[in-house]
């Protein structure tokens, strides 16, 4: 083989040329260069901790801690553990409010 | 469980992070020291490509955490991260780009370093407005730091072991074996909420100690102002009759007159507010103390026993919305006044479709104390006026304890006003709350440090003794209704509670006192009680009486 073994496999050729970006992507563009993603993800904080989303994962996380003992715990286990409970648990009237802020930017944005 | 005491035990470098910094040496955040980013709420990124959108050199992801190689600036999402550094020898060293931590590839773990929270809180400290200006605020001039330093050497001043009036003897008078001190108040019309505070207060280890020291001697009082109405003198009086050995019920009837003349607005034989009480005593004690002395001394500096037991320092940060510029100020307080955690029991969580295993639907005190420290955005009828910006902002407002007090006085604030209908209802919800409380967290070192995100950075003021510790000591509860109640007190003396009904002392289990729906919370300095809880057997001398009548003994 030519490639040298540690090299990571080269993606498909036809992800990379031509690739037109998806709806998502193109909203996402344009939400970072307005700066509207970034007050997005500010007002999600502050909601995720009005409503006590933020202190149930920090108990999620102490619990798991304190069973598997400090040294034994890392960030990437604790991402693993809380990301499935903590999609599933954000409250509907979080996501209903973000949901109306980026329906009003993008009107406002395609004008 | 962690074997040392303080909480913040810095975590140590791993083996990689430890190597990588030996190989670079001074150099090795310089790459990143122009690529941060601050935004005006205080977190700093990692904002290299200004114009790209940041996504995984592998997957072209841009969803979600991606970590930024201090080596070659190259991209990496959680996933595929570790091919890099297989791939490369030397780049095991990676930021979490959106919160300015450091990743160590190999370990799949955050690791710390101060060196480099030094580069970020220094180039957060930078960007944002008032640059200069908020270092001075949040790096304290060395000079304040030992002004605490000697207020803290004035608590110990009201150590017990200075006076020369105490003599050790046990009372044995006593029909129980209940400790000195403790002697019913009789109610003398809806006085109950007198007879809670003084109870509390009296069995302040600060004030106890001040008054059975005989600080404040009444004769001299007397000669010295020339007024007959001292409201020392007469909490005086009352700490030589509660701890004199008498066990019969006392009638504070002295004091009830001289309260009522200080505060005339609230003489009447109506219940009163147990926390308004006390608020006006501790007024009443420094009015005349200031008068005495003359001086115009702020709360802060004042050294009169009320303020010296129980003034603390509330620091307060508005920061504007838009650019970021924080203004702080500084108020002396008393006591703190909690609204209740009740926003958690609320029915917004009602939607929620997995419930945690952890019961988050009772209101603690740590719930209360992280409401009042919390950042809180204020509302767009309240837009303050931002010097850097120049005109009217939303902002948002945070509180900390910039100085915790000897005494820390927590009232819970149990009334609902209802604008709708005009109408003030008391929150009768059961609220939890700790023997032994840490403030630490609460502290302006530990708020404005986790302004800056997760560092480990040492401020310059961090409070690094133990005076953060504190153990409760009294509990004024209240039952009943907002215009008909009652107020007891729980008292703590040497592990045993005793609950004081005006005139009834008991012993309690702490259970019962766990479940009382508390009202005033008073914790002390665990210092100061655990001094004061050593070796309290003593009586005061008066000179009325022999101190060695011999009396029944108790069994």
């Amino acid at each position: 083989m030519k490639h040298s073994v540690n090299r990571p496999p080269t993606p498909d050729a036809a992800e990379d040329q031509g690739k037109e970006p998806t709806l998502q992507e193109i909203i996402n563009i344009k939400l970072i260069e307005s700066g509207e993603k970034e007050r997005l993800m500010e007002l999600l904080r502050e909601r995720l901790i009005d409503c006590g989303w933020k202190d149930e994962m920090k108990a999620l996380c102490r619990a798991h801690v304190k069973k598997k003992g400090r040294t034994n715990v890392t960030v990437d286990d604790l991402v693993h553990l809380i990301t499935p409970k903590g999609r599933a648990s954000v409250p509907d009237s979080v996501k209903a409010e973000l949901l109306q802020r980026i329906r009003t930017f993008l009107m406002s944005a395609a004008l | 469980m962690c074997a040392r005491n303080s909480i913040y035990t810095n975590p140590k470098p791993c083996k990689h992070l430890a190597d990588y910094k030996l190989r670079h040496g001074f150099n090795t955040y310089d790459s990143i020291r122009n690529c941060l980013k601050t935004t005006p709420n205080g977190r700093t990124r990692v904002a290299k490509h200004t114009t790209k959108i940041p996504r995984c050199s592998f997957c072209d992801r841009y969803q979600g955490r991606l970590y930024f190689c201090l080596m070659c600036s190259s991209l990496w999402c959680p996933s595929h991260i570790l091919l890099h550094t297989q791939s490369e020898k030397g780049h095991e060293v990676a930021i979490d780009m959106d919160r300015s931590e450091l990743y160590c590839c190999l370990c799949c773990d955050q690791v710390y370093d101060p060196d480099f929270d030094k580069v970020v809180v220094c180039n957060q400290v930078k960007d944002l407005p008032g640059g200069s200006k908020s270092k001075t605020n949040s790096f304290e001039a060395s000079g304040e730091r030992s002004s605490k330093r000697k207020r803290l050497d004035s608590g110990i001043g009201l150590d017990l072991k200075k006076s020369e009036l105490l003599v050790s003897m046990r009372d044995r008078r006593a029909k129980s074996c209940y400790p000195l001190g403790l002697r019913g108040l009789n109610n003398l019309g809806s006085t109950c909420f007198m007879n809670s505070v003084l109870q509390a207060l009296l069995h302040a280890p600060p004030l106890r100690n001040y008054f059975l020291n005989d600080r404040h001697n009444s004769v001299q009082c007397r000669k010295r102002s020339g007024e007959k109405l001292c409201l020392l003198c007469d909490i005086d009086a009352i700490s030589s009759a509660m701890f004199c050995g008498d066990r019969t019920p006392y009638t504070p009837a002295h004091f009830l007159y001289s309260w009522w003349q200080h505060s005339s607005n609230l003489a009447s034989y109506e219940e009163q507010d147990a926390h308004e009480f006390f608020i006006s005593v501790l007024d009443g004690i420094h009015e005349k103390e200031s008068k005495i002395r003359n001086s115009g001394k702020d709360d802060g500096d004042c050294q009169c026993i009320a303020h010296r037991a129980f003034s603390g320092l509330l620091r307060s940060d508005v920061t504007c919305i838009s650019c970021g510029f924080t203004s702080t100020t500084y108020d002396p307080c008393v006591d703190i006044s909690l609204n209740m955690d009740t926003s958690n029991l609320s029915s917004s969580n009602a939607n929620k479709p997995i419930k945690p295993d952890e019961k988050t639907s009772v209101s603690t005190l740590s719930g209360c104390l992280n409401l009042f420290t919390r950042a809180e955005r204020l509302g767009s009828d309240q837009k303050l006026h931002c010097q850097n910006c120049q005109e009217l902002r939303d902002s948002s407002k945070q509180l900390s304890i910039r100085r915790l007090p000897l005494v820390l006085c927590l009232h819970i604030k149990r009334v609902e006003h209802s604008l709708v209908r005009k109408i003030s209802r008391k929150i009768n919800q059961y609220m939890q709350f700790p023997f032994s409380l840490d403030m630490t967290p609460y502290l302006s070192s530990s708020i404005v440090r986790s302004k800056f995100g997760n560092r480990i950075f040492t401020f310059e003021y961090d409070n690094s003794n133990s005076s953060a510790a504190y153990e409760i000591f009294a509990v004024i509860a209240h039952s009943g209704m907002l215009e008909s109640g009652h107020y007891v007190t729980y008292l703590r003396l040497k592990n045993q509670w005793y609950k004081c009904d005006d005139a009834w002392i008991s012993e309690v289990d702490e259970g019962i006192v766990r479940a009382s729906q508390c009202y005033m919370l008073f914790y002390v300095q665990k210092l100061l009680y655990n001094k004061a809880n050593e070796d309290s057997s003593f009586v005061r001398i008066s000179p009325r009486r022999d101190p060695f009548e011999s009396t029944a003994g108790c069994s």
